[in-house]
């Protein structure tokens, strides 16, 4: 190959991405939308303080949303991430609070054991799923009560607390008031960008939420592009976990109930389409910012909660709407 | 066939009558002039090819769809079936070839679905619906079979036995029964005949559609051949035979294809052996064996369901084979995935475009480089700037009409997307390439150059076998064709025997062996 070629490609964007930028243009106008309401409406909504708060906020649902993204392009879903990420959580709890260890070494440890539990439920999840054909609703369904009953009975029902200071001021840690905890969701969806959109694994991400058939007929093992899909959502549920435990210096058993159903919603309000093969992680991260700047400036203008609730709902439902119109017009 | 008909059935007047019916979709005449009658209580057949008309002529019959032209008149008055509920309330009912029963829900349920007897407050009166299905089952002689038991506890022949228990409990004057035997066992078959002669007695007209044409001599009164959307002939069955049929079907000329001009060098060297495959073990134990040599295309003939489809699919590793042995270049294969017949050299343009063989909401380039994703990336980083290099390449070499290669596949016109699945193997430089009805749905225009990019591929050394329903398309194509009929090879035919008679007739199973100068 010469060299020119390869120039003359990468600066160029493929198709996908310009159409996913036009799709994310309209994403990204509600979002301003929202932003310059707010701003208008509410005397703090742009105050640093308060832009810092809803970076925080977000970064959880962010980085679930990411690994959800995967998933839900391959046209399956994943119900049980908000079990996983307290699953791994109160495992990366057990390790961060054994005695007779040096700092380091226990953040380490904690890092990894919360990370593997995601990781294998990320992966039985696949498996179960792919392997059987069987629908992956169901499937995280049931995972969704594993990963809880587990995480209850591997904490005895206790929330873990009193982690090393080193590791509870990463949770709490700005950047010029930007939360470092934040930047680490932004370079996942920079990662995730690049893996759907420059690797032969992405492509072929979104080729089997388009027409796994087609895809299994050229040679590729859709069953193995599944299970990765699958782990790589419970290894951000992983992630998940150690962002929460480094934020509220906790690990709870009962921490991220519901989490699933805002992972799915900042998804599905980002742009992509619940039957998979259409959609991007940079509509993700619109989304979970929709949902988060939402939820702020509700509150900011003196809604109550469950205002702000019905409020999200009916966004969730406008977003899916706007997409079956959307793929009413791309399809023609 | 001696025997003198019912006398009634001679002297009757004609019940329904059909005149100069006429139906396109988009530019293709699926129906183009058919004249057809139906006599009071005669049982008539309707025989024809693939695509013949009779699906069409059913679906305009049942009120599926509306006609463009011509004329219907029932009981002497004209008859415009604009909807199924319309027909149905005339006394027209279809069986259709695909079960429309509710598997889970009761025999009971299914027979009573279309109108559930209700009680006086409006709910389901269960005793109602149960002794209307247990009449409407003994009417056909179905006393063993359970009102109550579900659907998919029953065997495939009864459940076609109630989707016409079904048919016939309202009053039905005419019943068509499209392909009833196409499932069926010999044994279950002349139950249904039985069955037939009783609906028969009670005065309704059937309308048998079939493949087989002993079935059709064994019942029928009359028969009608349709061809090309057209009536050829309507006979009296004991005036004509199952030979006679046979040409009528095909029509003396064979319209516009010339035999194989003998331009292409073709190998001594046999590069695809296949050995006794069978798929399931349900199949014919000899199962199917042949070999395919460089540069050759191998034409597969048969009917819809002869089990040609699932040969390829076996080949290509896409179904799960049962037994058998497949050699390629010498090498036995162990061919499990496709991914195991892609890594041997063996590509496959499947049947169904949409559904297997484009991913239409991506790009074209996209598409082109599915099977060859390893020539355009590097470490699993797609190479973009090679990836449309090898789509211009391609789209340049099969004269594809496209916009641009980042335009979806979706975009193109039905040709042109058949180029793309064509494109995809040849970027993999293919030995063998396994074609299912190539053309379908294809323009004429766009259906000769594939049958130039196919000829040119195989003048380059590359093997290929097509399945085809379209007789001319086997003929312009095919160096050599194997005629299947019930999982079996029923016969292989060399170019000089290429006639669409001698075909049709080992599709049906009339006939059977080797035609030709050479095996």
């Amino acid at each position: 190959m010469s060299s020119t070629d390869d120039l003359s490609g990468v600066p160029k964007q493929n198709a996908f991405s310009v159409r996913a930028i036009i799709n994310n243009a309209g994403i990204g106008l509600a979002l301003l939308v929202l932003i310059l309401f707010f701003a208008v409406t509410t005397e703090h909504f742009l105050s640093p303080n308060n832009i810092t708060n809803i970076l925080t906020q977000i970064t959880i649902n962010l980085i679930l949303a990411v690994g959800m993204t995967f998933v839900i392009l391959i046209g399956g879903i994943d119900l049980s991430v908000g079990s996983v990420m307290a699953f791994a959580a109160v495992v990366a709890g057990k390790a961060i609070t054994l005695p007779g260890l040096g700092t380091t070494e226990l953040i380490l440890l904690a890092c990894l054991a919360g990370l593997l539990a995601g990781l294998v439920c990320g992966i039985l999840n696949g498996v179960l799923s792919a392997y059987w054909s069987l629908p992956s609703f169901i499937i995280t369904l049931g995972m969704l009560n594993i990963a809880r009953g587990a995480a209850l009975q591997v904490s005895d029902a206790q929330t873990i607390y009193s982690f090393p200071f080193a590791f509870e001021e990463f949770g709490s840690k700005l950047i010029y008031g930007v939360p470092v905890v934040f930047l680490l969701g932004l370079a996942l969806v920079a990662i995730a960008w690049f893996v759907l959109n420059r690797t032969v694994f992405g492509r072929l991400i979104y080729g089997i939420g388009n027409n796994e058939e087609a895809v299994r007929l050229a040679g590729h093992p859709v069953f193995w592009y599944k299970v990765a899909a699958f782990t790589i959502c419970g290894l951000t549920a992983g992630i998940a976990a150690i962002v929460y435990m480094a934020r509220l210096s906790i690990a709870s058993p009962i921490a991220g109930i519901g989490f699933e159903l805002n992972a799915i919603a900042a998804v599905i309000i980002g742009g992509t389409s619940l039957s998979g093969g259409r959609g991007s992680v940079i509509g993700t991260l619109l989304g979970a910012f929709i949902i988060g700047v939402l939820a702020n400036g509700l509150i900011l203008i003196g809604l109550s909660d469950f205002m702000r609730q019905m409020i999200t709902g009916v966004v969730i439902i406008i977003a899916v709407v706007l997409d079956h119109y959307r793929a009413k017009f791309s399809a023609t | 066939m001696s025997s003198q008909p019912n006398p009634i059935v001679t002297e009757a007047p004609l019940l329904l009558d059909v005149q100069n019916l006429r139906k396109s979709f988009g530019g293709v005449h699926a129906l183009d002039g058919v004249s057809f009658s139906l006599k009071a209580g005669e049982v008539h057949a309707l025989v024809g090819e693939n695509g013949a008309g009779k699906s069409t002529l059913i679906k305009v019959l049942s009120g599926v769809h509306a006609h463009d032209d011509g004329t219907l008149t029932l009981d002497g008055a004209p008859f415009q079936p604009s909807d199924p509920h319309f027909a149905k309330a005339a006394g027209i009912q279809v069986v259709h070839q695909e079960f429309n029963l509710l598997n889970d829900l009761s025999v009971a349920e299914n027979i009573s679905i279309e109108a559930f007897p209700r009680t006086r407050f409006g709910l389901l009166d269960r005793t109602a619906m149960r002794e209307r299905a247990r009449a409407a089952l003994d009417a056909i002689g179905l006393r063993d079979v359970d009102v109550n038991a579900p659907v998919a506890s029953l065997g495939i022949a009864h459940r076609q036995l109630i989707e016409i228990a079904r048919a016939l409990q309202s009053e039905s004057r005419i019943l068509i029964l499209d392909e009833p035997t196409a499932t069926l066992t010999e044994r279950e078959t002349s139950r249904l005949f039985d069955i037939i002669a009783g609906i028969k007695a009670k005065g309704v007209t059937v309308v048998f559609v079939s493949h087989h044409l002993n079935e059709v001599f064994a019942i029928s009164d009359r028969v009608t051949v349709l061809r090309n959307g057209q009536t050829i002939v309507t006979q009296d069955i004991e005036e004509t035979s199952p030979d006679g049929v046979v040409a009528h079907m095909v029509g003396r000329a064979l319209a516009g294809t010339a035999p194989k001009a003998f331009a292409d060098p073709i190998g001594d060297d046999v590069v695809l052996s296949v050995n006794a495959l069978r798929l399931t073990p349900s199949l014919p134990a000899e199962g199917i064996s042949f070999d395919l040599r460089r540069g050759e295309i191998l034409g597969i003939a048969g009917l819809v369901g002869a089990g040609r489809t699932e040969v390829l699919r076996g080949l290509f590793g896409a179904d799960p084979v049962h037994s058998g042995t497949v050699t390629l270049d010498g090498r036995t294969l162990k061919i499990n995935q496709p991914r195991d017949a892609i890594a041997a050299g063996i590509g496959f343009v499947t049947e169904d475009r949409k559904d297997e063989g484009l991913i239409l909401g991506m790009e074209i380039a996209a598409n082109i480089s599915l099977a060859s994703l390893r020539d355009v990336s590097l470490r699993g980083l797609l190479n973009f700037a090679r990836e449309r290099r090898l789509a211009r390449q391609s789209g340049a070499q099969l004269t594809l009409k496209y916009g641009k290669v980042s335009d979806p596949a979706s975009s193109l016109s039905g040709g042109n997307q058949q180029k793309v699945v064509l494109a995809k193997w040849l970027a993999r430089t293919p030995k063998v390439l396994l074609l299912d009805e190539p053309t379908r749905g294809v323009d004429v225009g766009a259906k000769a150059e594939i049958y130039g990019i196919l000829k040119d591929l195989a003048a380059q050394g590359v093997s290929m076998i097509v399945v085809s329903s379209e007789l001319p398309e086997l003929i312009t194509l095919a160096d050599r064709m194997l005629v299947m009929c019930e999982n079996r090879i029923q016969g292989e035919l060399l170019p000089d025997h290429y006639d669409q008679e001698t075909i049709l007739k080992l599709a049906y199973g009339q006939t059977g062996g080797v035609e030709g100068s050479t095996s």
